[in-house]
């Protein structure tokens, strides 16, 4: 049971952690980027 | 909220559904236990990153053949995703293995070759970090990424290929009962639909990070100037 948890507990952490991590990527360029 | 973070949510909705498939639709399987719940996002995961490094695979194809840039971008997208599909993968595999077969890694033609395409992409990966960005380096990503393509069918059929101690297909074998194979199947369309949601967030930030395309009359301008700057 104890590996179950810790699998997913990965999973979420890494595919959770990425999506978050490009979205806070997207916000700070496209904030950057100059108004046309 | 922009349009990527309505997508984003959506895939993670999806993946909150899929989850509740996993622990309180699908029965748990009568020898593995509770453990044997891994084998729907662990195989998922794998259909996902051989799905990504096919974009890698035409983004190359496409920028090898018109040197498009976006195509080189899609290329990029899909492979930075595909690797972190493919981590998810082998780990989960790793954490299923040990219960099961009393170690988390065993040097089986299966995870061996996952762990060569893992390789494969890292380097793809670091050939764009590391060179210098530009034409030669597009091409150079492009022919490791369109060779490093092979090693999918081998991830794949190693199971039928060789004599390996990761079981074989199970799918196409029909050796799962209705309720397990229902569930894999929703979960492999939520995590294809959230793997085409990160490598369109990723595809943006490429755009964003290569900057505006020069125009071709400024490229003109720029290249007839002494002090021009170096056009990407």
């Amino acid at each position: 049971m104890i590996y179950l948890v810790i699998a997913y507990a990965f999973a979420v952490a890494v595919l959770g952690g990425y999506l978050v991590w490009s979205l806070r990527q997207l916000r700070l360029l496209e904030s950057k980027r100059p108004e046309r | 909220m922009n349009r990527y973070e309505k997508a984003a949510a959506a895939a993670v909705a999806l993946m909150v559904l899929a989850a509740g498939a996993i622990f309180l639709f699908a029965p748990t399987d009568a020898l593995q236990g509770p453990v044997q719940r891994i084998f729907y996002l662990h195989v998922s995961s794998a259909i996902a990153a051989y799905g990504c490094f096919a974009v890698v695979l035409l983004g190359g194809a496409i920028y090898l053949r018109s040197e498009n840039l976006a195509a080189d971008r899609l290329a990029r997208a899909g492979a930075v995703v595909g690797l972190v599909f493919t981590t998810v993968c082998l780990v989960m595999g790793m954490l299923w293995a040990k219960p099961i077969w009393g170690a988390f890694w065993t040097w089986d033609a299966r995870l061996t070759s996952t762990l060569v395409l893992w390789i494969i992409y890292a380097g793809y990966l670091l050939v764009r970090r590391l060179a210098e960005p530009g034409r030669q380096a597009a091409r150079f990503a492009a022919v490791v990424g369109i060779f490093g393509f092979v090693d999918v069918p081998v991830v794949h059929f190693s199971v039928t290929w060789w004599r390996t101690v990761h079981p074989g297909p199970v799918i196409v074998n029909d050796a799962l009962p209705p309720e397990m194979l229902a569930t894999f199947l929703f979960t492999m369309a939520c995590t294809l639909a959230l793997a085409a949601v990160m490598i369109a967030i990723r595809y943006r930030l490429e755009t964003l990070a290569d900057g505006p395309v020069p125009e071709p009359a400024k490229v003109v301008a720029a290249v007839g100037s002494r002090d021009a700057e170096p056009v990407r």
